[in-house]
């Protein structure tokens, strides 16, 4: 029944294809507003790459899209749509900024450590609780994860404005207290390299964090567990692996990538927590699993090359002119064609072996 | 041959990107000017856009080249900021108070670079603020705007023209901070001087964006017998005048003239011209007479006004509003700019 030619659309083609096909349906968008789309795709890779600086800023915005994304991703293995690392990573930040601030005069090795956990935990139960609602009531995931990213942007607001965590700033916007010096991710780009460069520690968590995926679930028990669960829920069980168990595990999991994301942009970036704050993040990285396929080498280039479109359409605005709202249109492109791979498939299973084709 | 023609490509932009722009100078230097907008963006049709109008006429009456960064998060104004500064952009405006400390972190790191934020000073961590020599403080005198639009509130319930038989007019103002507050004690000053009888209410959406808490006050409001609806809350403004439209009653708009929202509801606006404040200071640059510090914009210099009126408003009030900008450009009214009526 298998269709041998599935197997070539398991590789980096379907993604790489994607992007193409995305970035043609972006170049007409330029070309209908009486832009060049030559001038627009070189202002774009200019503007995430084009310097030191620039590269330094793409990766910024690299860690939290790709820790985000490894959160959809490890969820997507056990067959559970996460819709919620956008709340997780919020709740990841919550923690961290109350953690970072409330002991703000205690040492960096203890404090670091501790505000790191709190972000990672606070965040891991956040998502354990859309994954217990699924093992024990069946409440669809989908649902669940979505209200509660609802729920955490209203209870956040209300901490920061007449709550507990609220106090005195200059953002014009409800902020939380800054977090002590010890609990800060230093920058790791010197001054005289890439002057004012922001790239935190972050970015060796992140890696880390990559790795911890990889391992995680292609080289522990627990890991080939979540993969059986993902791959037919049923024959796990009967293969003796609980999956409810596993639903709520796996969440915990997810929530907890998502809840370091938030973690960072707090520790690394802005040292408080605000209103409205890493906006968009959660949902950018379910893009960022599907472009990826849920690999962890693909999850890292994907989220670096959501940031480089991020960075770079900023930058194409300010040197070419061109809205970057195009970027939006290519990201949704990608996402597009990407929902499209089972007619791809369909095309190439009728073509006989486009694995020999493609080679 | 192929990466030949992408060297040249990239070059070419290069060129399109950097050089270009300058043959543009009609006379003079060319100054090159960056705005950043707020998370609004510049299809905000109030402050934003009004900035990037002020821009594109810098652009195109004093050979200015500009350039703009929408902002889509909080959190990118700094970085947004930086990129203009690090390109060595004469001027870096940064609309809205919501950036009063971006700029500040970013002007400090560029001292040879010029800054200017719309309604608001720089501010540090703290939340004081800290004025820097590279930084022009742009803000309005919003009271007077509020004065003139409350003149014509004030006579139309005072004269009971069209819908207005009440005598009642209102008021309501997103969060109640410095620039919201100006534009509600100007209103209510004239509307107390022109006329005494009236009564005044005046509400707060606690909120910027979200349409359905304006028009539940709007609701509220135009249940105690409210028909002139003057709002100064941006998007959740706009359900404050929507509530006016399904009441049948007048609202007036604020910042931009904003007619067109809701035609026949909307008799006029209080203009808060963001456009010209922008064009000065680019103009300020440009002949050497840039300010940094406060630089206030009023009736004066022709930084504020009212929009387009209504044609349900007759003939004395459009004198009556004339006047009352004549006798501000004088001096012989200050409008006050406290808030007498808060609930």
């Amino acid at each position: 029944m298998r269709q041998p030619t599935a197997q070539w659309a398991q590789g980096p083609a379907v993604p790489v294809i994607s992007v193409l096909v995305a970035l043609v349906i972006g170049a007409i968008f330029v070309l209908i507003s009486g832009h060049n789309p030559i001038q627009a795709y070189a202002a774009l890779i200019l503007g995430a790459f084009g310097s030191p600086y620039d590269m330094s800023e793409t990766l910024v915005i690299a860690v939290p899209l790709t820790l985000a994304g490894l959160s959809v991703a490890v969820a997507f293995r056990t067959g559970l749509f996460n819709i919620g690392a956008q709340g997780q990573l919020l709740v990841g930040a919550l923690a961290a900024g109350w953690t970072g601030s409330q002991f703000a005069d205690w040492p960096g090795f203890v404090l670091l450590p501790l505000t790191l956990i709190s972000g990672v935990v606070a965040g891991g139960l956040y998502g354990a609780i859309a994954g217990w609602l699924k093992a024990v009531r069946g409440v669809n995931e989908v649902i669940t994860t979505i209200m509660q990213n609802y729920i955490v942007v209203f209870v956040m607001h209300w901490l920061l404005q007449d709550g507990p965590m609220s106090a005195p700033n200059a953002l014009g916007t409800p902020a939380s207290s800054p977090i002590g010096a010890g609990a800060v991710l230093p920058i790791i780009v010197p001054d005289s390299i890439v002057h004012l460069s922001r790239l935190h520690a972050g970015l060796l968590l992140a890696i880390l964090a990559v790795v911890v995926f990889w391992f995680l679930l292609w080289r522990t028990s627990l890991g080939y567990e979540l993969r059986a669960v993902g791959l037919g829920a049923r024959a796990a069980a009967q293969a003796g692996i609980d999956p409810r168990k596993r639903m709520v595990l796996v969440m915990f999991i997810a929530g907890g990538f998502a809840g370091l994301a938030g973690m960072i942009q707090v520790s690394g970036l802005f040292h408080r927590v605000f209103d409205g704050f890493s906006a968009g993040f959660g949902f950018d990285a379910i893009a960022v699993a599907l472009l990826g396929k849920n690999s962890p080498i693909g999850i890292t280039l994907a989220g670096i090359l959501f940031a480089a479109f991020a960075r770079g359409g900023t930058l194409m605005q300010a040197n070419a002119s061109i809205s970057s709202h195009l970027v939006e249109v290519v990201e949704a492109a990608v996402l597009f064609v990407i929902a499209a791979e089972t007619i791809v498939r369909a095309i190439a299973s009728r073509r006989g072996t486009p694995a020999e084709a493609l080679a | 041959m192929k990466r030949l023609l992408a060297v040249a490509v990239i070059l070419f932009t290069v060129f399109a990107a950097t050089g270009c722009g300058a043959l543009g100078g009609l006379g003079g230097p060319s100054v090159k000017v960056g705005l950043v907008t707020d998370v609004g963006g510049l299809n905000d049709k109030s402050f934003n856009a009004l900035a990037n109008t002020g821009r594109l006429d810098a652009q195109s009456q004093l050979g200015a080249t500009t350039s703009v960064i929408e902002s889509k998060k909080q959190e990118d104004y700094v970085p947004n900021l930086t990129t203009f500064a690090q390109q060595n952009y004469d001027l870096v405006i940064g609309v809205g108070f919501l950036m009063t400390n971006s700029v500040w972190k970013v002007a400090k790191q560029f001292p040879n670079v010029k800054f200017a934020i719309i309604d608001g000073a720089p501010a540090n961590d703290k939340g004081d603020t800290e004025n820097l020599p590279n930084v022009a403080n742009l803000f309005f005198k919003e009271a007077e705007p509020g004065y003139l639009v409350g003149v014509i509130a004030g006579l139309m319930a005072k004269n009971k023209v069209g819908k207005a038989t009440h005598n009642t007019v209102c008021s309501m103002g997103g969060i109640p901070i410095p620039p919201v507050d100006h534009y509600i004690a100007g209103y209510q000053d004239a509307v107390k001087t022109v006329n005494p009888s009236a009564t005044i209410l005046n509400g707060y959406s606690n909120d910027f964006v979200d349409q359905a808490k304006g028009k539940e006050v709007g609701l509220n409001h135009i249940s105690k017998n409210c028909d002139i609806l003057f709002q100064v809350a941006g998007g959740s403004g706009l359900g404050y005048m929507a509530a006016a439209k399904e009441k049948g009653v007048y609202a007036i708009g604020v910042d931009a003239d904003q007619k067109d929202a809701f035609p026949g509801t909307v008799i006029t606006s209080a203009l808060k011209r963001v456009n010209k404040a922008v064009f000065d200071t680019v103009k300020a640059v440009k002949d050497g007479k840039y300010k940094s510090g406060d630089n206030f914009f009023s009736a004066l210099n022709d930084g504020i006004g009212y929009g387009t009126l209504d044609p349900v408003i007759p003939a004395d009030i459009k004198s009556a509003v004339e006047q009352a900008l004549s006798d501000i450009k004088s001096g012989k009214i200050t409008p006050k700019d406290t808030v007498q009526v808060k609930g």
